[in-house]
């Protein structure tokens, strides 16, 4: 009697052990297939592969700074020194245009006087000599 | 025959000798941008990875200074 209550006690903690491990590996498989979803959908909405297709050198340059971010190269002379070059070549258009402008306005300038100097040559009063004879 | 003339004549010269040249290096830098963008679009993965691999090991260089 005692034998058989024995089997029956080791029945139930192998049944029990069973399911402990079915249980386990469920979840394990449920865990996998979460895992997978999870990065599938991480790439279906990040799409990598389309991104670069479009912006090939735009991408590559992203994963180079991401990278110089974590190599720890953030807070660094070198990023100030980079950041200053940056901000210089891009104000560079800017100051282009604006010297461009000054030198035209002077030049126009320039023509203008240059332009009643050689009517007085001709003999007609230039402007200060007409507003002083007034 | 003026400055202006000569200037004028010089930069004609330099343009006929420079011309050919820079026309095969635009060629040549159009040939590599089209070639490498298609090796990016072919491999976007390996490139990635690779430019992060880089950049991490500037950023590791840049830290140590």
């Amino acid at each position: 009697m005692s034998k058989s209550s024995g089997n029956g006690t080791h029945d139930n903690q192998r049944r029990g052990l069973f399911e402990r491990v079915e249980h386990i590996s469920s979840s394990a498989q449920e865990l996998l297939t979460e895992a997978r979803d999870a990065v599938s959908d991480l790439k279906k909405t990040l799409d990598i592969t389309s991104r670069v297709e479009r912006h090939p050198y735009a991408m590559l340059a992203a994963a180079v700074a991401v990278g110089y971010v974590l190599g720890g190269g953030l807070f660094t002379s070198t990023t100030a020194r980079l950041v200053r070059l940056g901000i210089k070549v891009a104000a560079l258009p800017l100051i282009k245009n604006e010297l461009m402008n000054l030198a035209g306005s002077s030049l126009a300038g320039f023509g203008a006087s240059s332009g009643s100097d050689t009517s007085d040559e001709s003999g007609t009063p230039s402007e200060t000599t007409r507003s002083s004879a007034v | 025959m003026d400055a202006t003339q000569q200037l004028q004549q010089k930069a004609r010269e330099v343009q006929e000798k420079l011309g050919p040249q820079i026309d095969e290096a635009k060629k040549n830098l159009s040939d590599f941008n089209s070639r490498f963008t298609s090796f990016v679009r072919e491999r976007p993965g390996v490139c990635l990875l690779g430019a992060l691999t880089v950049g991490f090991i500037v950023g590791r260089i840049a830290s140590r200074h």
